[in-house]
């Protein structure tokens, strides 16, 4: 059998308006694309870490939901007290809640605790008679919280009556209200708490997906694969290709990751919270897309200066050793540093959006900071195709950055 | 047709190729042949664009060679390798769309090819799956698939069975008979006199000997050998003549340069007229001692 081969194929290089050809970079990024996707570990990966967000979202939703039902054994002469408690308890404390059971006798009280039909007994009695709550071994906290105050103003509001005025009079100009001047704790915390989360994915995202860019590019240099894609495409094709296609990845990755996480907070009890930091989320993003770009494309030139997947843990060390400090530069920069920093690329992908959650970030700085890192990524896309192009057709061993630059091609 | 003239590339001290010059004919197959380190990946990969010249032209047709040219070239480099974790079938394509070709046609090109090899059945494994020889067979379709304008491929035939040798050159020559040209490189002499229209000889990075082998043949020294019916002694006697060697009846001699025509017909006549004449024949050189002789 003969091949007939295909009619004489038309090329890249005469690609004409309407061409339903693809142009090269989606080529490469399409690639990309699909080999993350049918990557097992890649998938694996994601999932995994899916699951470890969602659990955790789903502890605080237990947490939150969560209540404590508990049956209050009275006798008939207390039964007032013990409906007012039924009827208070859930308004004093969303978890609590109490019904009422009668019995006929005191000892009948105890016994039902003591077999676990009640809780606790609450019984008025003593000289002077007071209000007590009776449990077997212990009295739930919460539930003692609620009975206490509903006691109290039962207590109080029928002493007052009886002194011939009212529990508004008495406690006039009584109360203590709180003010802050730097803002709500609870906020505060939660923002905190947000600014870490997000450094951490940060942190990981650029990481693994550093090194499958790397990996990748190692890949194609070792097995010479780079010689026959550089005669058919340009270089800069490639490697536009290479960082489109895992931008694209990693950028939908995190956006599963943040909605997966705004998703199951929403069922918290701090769901009131995310209005707050859903601008500052969305500002994470857009950094993080372009923060990404620039570090693909420096995660690219790092592949392309090692020969052999032994040498990518040398080359890729400075790389590896920004990415902590920006990392850390999350839980350590204060005040006058921590402006600053939010300004300096990469450190400002992860530091301005902390920034903007806190609240302490002008209007006008998170545009400045991001103009300053597209400039930034600009500038890094240009040196790293030059390096790119020089180092990868080098196979002899490890190459620095200084001899790659040099280079005669 | 592809023309390299005075090309010349210095890796540091070394100079890799050296003044090269040579031409691959369309519809003609060029072999290239050298020791290890004579240079011929490396004038490989300046055909290709792969490196820059520090001297020297390659041209296409007549003209200074583009890269919209190098894209119709089929390359295939010397050491192999494909994406180890991709099904064969994907990667392929892929190659083939990086080439200018559509989808559609770079599948049903890859399918043929599959076939042709009896990998049909193997398109959706991953390349990993695959022996040496048929990963190099996956490998020669990513250079042909793509109806290429010409062929520069660097040893492609080393760790082939003969069979694969056998189907590999059959290829070759469906290609060569497009009418382009095929430049590929060799260790194995004899392949390379049997599939080649054409030479070239490469030695420490200079070209040594090129052309036809029958016309490299014929540019060595013209020796025959004389088969007597008794002692061929006398033969040293001869004027114009070098004797080389005379063992018994036997003797292999070597017109000397410069001497008048005819010197052959005496010899010839003498012999007859002193009695046999079992043989007398030209010694053809094997392209082996060529090779020897050019190189060393």
């Amino acid at each position: 059998m003969t091949v007939q081969p295909a009619q004489a194929a038309q090329r890249p290089g005469d690609q004409r308006p309407g061409d339903p050809r693809t142009a090269p970079w989606l080529i490469v990024a399409r690639r990309e694309i699909i080999a993350k996707l049918t990557d097992r570990t890649f998938i694996v990966g994601t999932v995994l870490s899916l699951a470890l967000i969602s659990g955790f979202m789903g502890i605080q939703v237990y947490m939150t939901q969560r209540t404590q039902s508990f049956t209050v054994a009275v006798i008939a002469a207390d039964h007032a007290m013990a409906d007012k408690l039924a009827a208070q308890a859930s308004s004093i404390d969303d978890k609590v809640k109490v019904t009422v059971r009668e019995v006929p006798t005191a000892d009948a009280a105890k016994s039902a605790v003591m077999s676990g039909a009640a809780d606790v007994w609450l019984h008025h009695d003593g000289t002077p008679p007071t209000w007590v709550l009776t449990g077997r071994e212990d009295v739930d906290t919460n539930l003692a919280q609620a009975a206490t105050l509903v006691v109290r103003q039962a207590v109080t509001t029928a002493n007052a009556q009886a002194a011939g005025t009212d529990i508004a009079a008495i406690e006039r100009g009584a109360t203590l209200q709180t003010a802050l001047l730097v803002g709500d704790a609870e906020k505060q915390g939660f923002a905190k708490a947000m600014g870490f989360v997000l450094a951490m994915l940060f942190y990981m995202s650029s990481l693994a997906f550093g090194f499958i860019i790397a990996g990748s590019v190692v890949e194609e240099k070792a097995s010479r694969l780079v010689e026959i894609i550089a005669t058919r495409i340009p270089i800069r094709a490639l490697l536009v290709g290479k960082v489109v296609g895992n931008t694209v990845m990693a950028m939908a990755q995190m956006a599963i990751y943040v909605g997966v996480g705004l998703a199951g907070l929403s069922a918290t009890k701090y769901s009131a919270l995310i209005p707050g930091i859903s601008a500052g989320v969305g500002w994470f993003l857009a950094f993080y897309l372009v923060g990404f770009l620039l570090l693909a494309c420096l995660w690219a030139v790092a592949g392309s200066l090692a020969s052999r997947n032994e040498d990518l843990q040398q080359v890729s060390m400075p790389l590896t050793m920004s990415m902590v400090a920006v990392f850390f530069s999350a839980f350590l920069a204060k005040g006058t540093v921590l402006v600053w920093l939010s300004f300096v690329p990469p450190f400002s992908s992860v530091l301005m959006p902390i920034r903007l959650l806190q609240g302490t970030a002008a209007r006008w700085e998170p545009w400045v900071a991001l103009a300053i890192l597209l400039a930034a990524s600009a500038a890094v896309i240009v040196v790293a195709e030059r390096l790119y192009r020089r180092a990868l057709l080098q196979t002899q061993g490890r190459l620095s950055v200084r001899a790659a630059w040099s280079m005669a091609e | 047709m592809i023309e390299i003239e005075h090309l010349t590339r210095r890796f540091a001290d070394l100079t890799a190729v050296d003044d090269v010059s040579f031409r691959v004919e369309d519809g003609l197959m060029t072999g290239f042949v050298g020791g290890n380190g004579a240079g011929k990946t490396t004038t490989m990969r300046l055909i290709m664009g792969l490196l820059a010249t520090h001297g020297g032209t390659v041209s296409w047709n007549g003209t200074p060679i583009t890269d919209a040219h190098r894209r119709t070239i089929g390359y295939m480099p010397e050491e192999r390798g494909l994406y180890p974790k991709q099904k064969i079938l994907d990667q392929l394509v892929y190659l083939g769309e990086l080439a200018g070709m559509t989808r559609a046609d770079a599948k049903a090109s890859v399918t043929a090819h599959l076939e042709r090899f009896g990998l049909a059945d193997r398109a959706e494994e991953r390349v990993e799956k695959l022996s040496l020889g048929n990963q190099q067979r996956v490998q020669i379709i990513a250079a042909l698939m793509a109806a290429p304008a010409a062929l520069i491929l660097d040893e492609p035939f080393s760790g082939l069975d003969p069979n694969a040798v056998d189907s590999m050159a059959d290829l070759l020559r469906d290609h060569v008979a497009r009418g382009i040209p095929v430049l590929f490189s060799s260790h194995q002499l004899d392949l390379v006199e049997r599939l080649c229209d054409n030479l070239v000889i490469l030695s420490g990075g200079r070209v040594v000997a090129s052309g036809t082998a029958d016309a490299l043949r014929s540019a060595g020294p013209h020796r025959h050998r004389l088969v007597l019916g008794a002692d061929a002694g006398w033969l040293r006697g001869m004027p114009h003549l070098h004797v080389l060697d005379v063992d018994g009846a036997t003797a292999v001699i070597e017109v000397v340069e410069g001497a008048p025509d005819g010197v052959l017909h005496d010899v010839l006549t003498q012999a007859l007229a002193r009695g046999e004449v079992h043989e007398f024949a030209r010694i053809v050189p094997k392209l082996s001692e060529i090779y020897r002789e050019v190189t060393a």
